[in-house]
């Protein structure tokens, strides 16, 4: 029998989750285990970021792998424990295949989302979820967006992106089974402000 | 950041309509206030009329909802069945649409949804339905028409919360108190029946004998004395003093065959002959005792109102 939706749907979700693939990187520092890591393109394009949980990275220096096997050096170049997110630059001789992100429409319950991270040092596996409760309330980022949708250890500082890919916030922890993301948003305004990232 | 111009794809379709599922059916969702701490879920099935889980409620009085607007207003209790696990609450002219319920059962393996609404915010959690089979019993001994066993996470609300399917259809209601906390539907059949009731009683009957019972084999030289086509039966392990199976001679050691004429080889086999409309009917009991085959006529009482939470 076939099933042209069911296969339609698998296509589509494998070609979303590959693309997110190339935009996540790995994140090793040595004894604080591996995290994931997103490519952002910071202002002008100029300079290569990762963004990715401050709870990841330990120190200033750490090592990236990204999704083709490319292995480079990076330096954090801004960081906030509070929010638990940490930016990492390294030298990019190349366009690189950076997030893309979302900026309308809002969030909505029951939307599909995707988490793609490196559970137990499975790199690149990705996860489907929904939108667990509204995330915007009068018209103000929240601190978190929820996701229903099980993460593991190795997800952190990962991608959550909606049914098309695009980035919607970076996996950071998991509360009674809910995955909580720091919404893109957010990241978005911390760098616009972080004089660090500025003034390196 | 980059940004990238929509696409339309089967995927984004099948996001967009969970979400416009969820949106509608929360609709008819609110919060309900009857224990501390985190509020419960409940659903608007009848003008006036919400369906909540009883293990949610905590208390009988000062009970308040939360509608969607986030409106909160007083409710009162109008009737609760610890053995269905469900409860009704009346609110007058809550101005909200009621929950559109679908009959049928759903096959195992459809995608379903789960809401609930454990304060101001509406929470969605997903999965499928991982088992359909026919009637069960719950440990109290009520009839549930459909189990539907979920697959899906359980968070805050999830009990008193509607399961419903990607066409905003209501299944049923969540619990996760008959199943040693499991997730679980309790059916559109069966909510129907036990509001109905409810409504006009406030509770729900169910006739009572005030026997325990146990399995037991009759030995077979003795079943072939007696010409007993089944050799499983239940041996009366317990009897309330006072209460209808001792006002009309039973005694303990008595092996109960049959109840109405259908023989019994599980205790859920007496259950299921004492519904509500039993109480005060006169039913025929076979037993052994003493090695012979007795009649008795049992008159079964009304099962007292267990104590309230």
């Amino acid at each position: 029998m076939s099933a042209p939706i069911t296969a339609r749907l698998a296509r589509e979700l494998a070609a979303v989750v590959d693309r997110l693939r190339r935009a996540t990187v790995q994140v090793r520092t040595r004894g604080a285990g591996m995290g994931a890591g997103v490519l952002w393109r910071a202002g002008d394009g100029s300079r290569a970021l990762v963004i990715t949980n401050a709870h990841v990275v330990r120190g200033n220096r750490t090592t990236i792998e990204l999704s083709d096997g490319t292995v480079a050096s990076a330096r954090a170049v801004a960081r906030d424990p509070k929010r638990d997110l940490a930016a990492l630059e390294f030298a990019a001789d190349r366009d690189l295949p950076y997030a893309v992100g979302r900026e309308s429409p809002p969030l909505e319950v029951g939307e599909l989302v995707i988490a793609l991270g490196h559970p137990g040092g499975l790199v690149g596996a990705a996860t489907l979820g929904i939108i667990h409760a509204a995330s915007e309330r009068d018209g103000r980022t929240p601190r978190w967006i929820q996701a229903d949708v099980r993460l593991a250890p190795g997800f952190s500082g990962g991608p959550l992106a909606d049914a098309q890919g695009r980035l919607i916030g970076i996996n950071t922890m998991v509360r009674g089974g809910l995955a909580l993301a720091v919404p893109a948003a957010t990241i978005d305004a911390w760098l616009r402000g972080s004089r660090a990232l500025v003034s390196s | 950041m980059v940004t990238e111009e929509t696409m339309s794809t089967v995927l984004q379709s099948l996001s967009t309509e969970l979400a416009a599922a969820v949106e509608s059916a929360g609709r008819a969702i609110v919060a309900i206030h009857a224990r501390r701490r985190i509020p419960a879920s409940g659903v608007h099935w009848r003008p006036g009329v919400i369906v909540a889980t009883h293990h949610t409620i905590n208390r009988e009085e000062g009970i308040t909802v939360t509608l969607p607007d986030g409106t909160t207003g007083p409710a009162t209790l109008a009737g609760r069945d610890p053995s269905t696990d469900l409860a009704v609450l009346r609110l007058s002219d809550p101005g909200l649409p009621t929950a559109s319920p679908r009959p049928d059962a759903p096959k195992a393996g459809e995608l379903v949804i789960a809401l609930g609404r454990p304060g101001s915010s509406l929470t969605a959690s997903w999965g499928v339905v991982s088992r359909v089979a026919g009637p069960w019993r719950t440990w109290q001994g009520a009839e549930i028409d459909t189990l539907l066993r979920l697959d899906l996470a359980i968070y805050d609300g999830f009990s008193g919360g509607p399961l419903i399917d990607s066409g905003a259809r209501v299944l049923g209601i969540n619990t996760s108190a008959l199943a040693r906390g499991a997730p679980l539907t309790i059916p559109v059949a069966t909510v129907e029946r036990v509001v109905t009731e409810l409504l006009e009683r406030g509770t729900i009957r169910r006739a009572y004998l005030g026997i325990g019972t146990q399995e037991v084999r009759v030995p077979q030289s003795l079943a072939r004395t007696l010409d007993l086509t089944s050799d499983a039966a239940l041996l009366i392990v317990s009897v309330e003093p006072g209460g209808p199976a001792d006002r009309d001679g039973v005694l303990l050691g008595d092996v109960l065959l049959e109840l109405d004429g259908a023989a019994v080889r599980d205790p859920s086999d007496v259950l299921a002959k004492l519904g509500g409309d039993r109480v005060g009917r006169p039913i025929a009991a076979r037993v052994i005792r003493g090695g012979q085959v007795k009649t008795l006529q049992l008159s079964p009482g009304e099962r007292p109102k267990p104590q309230a939470a």
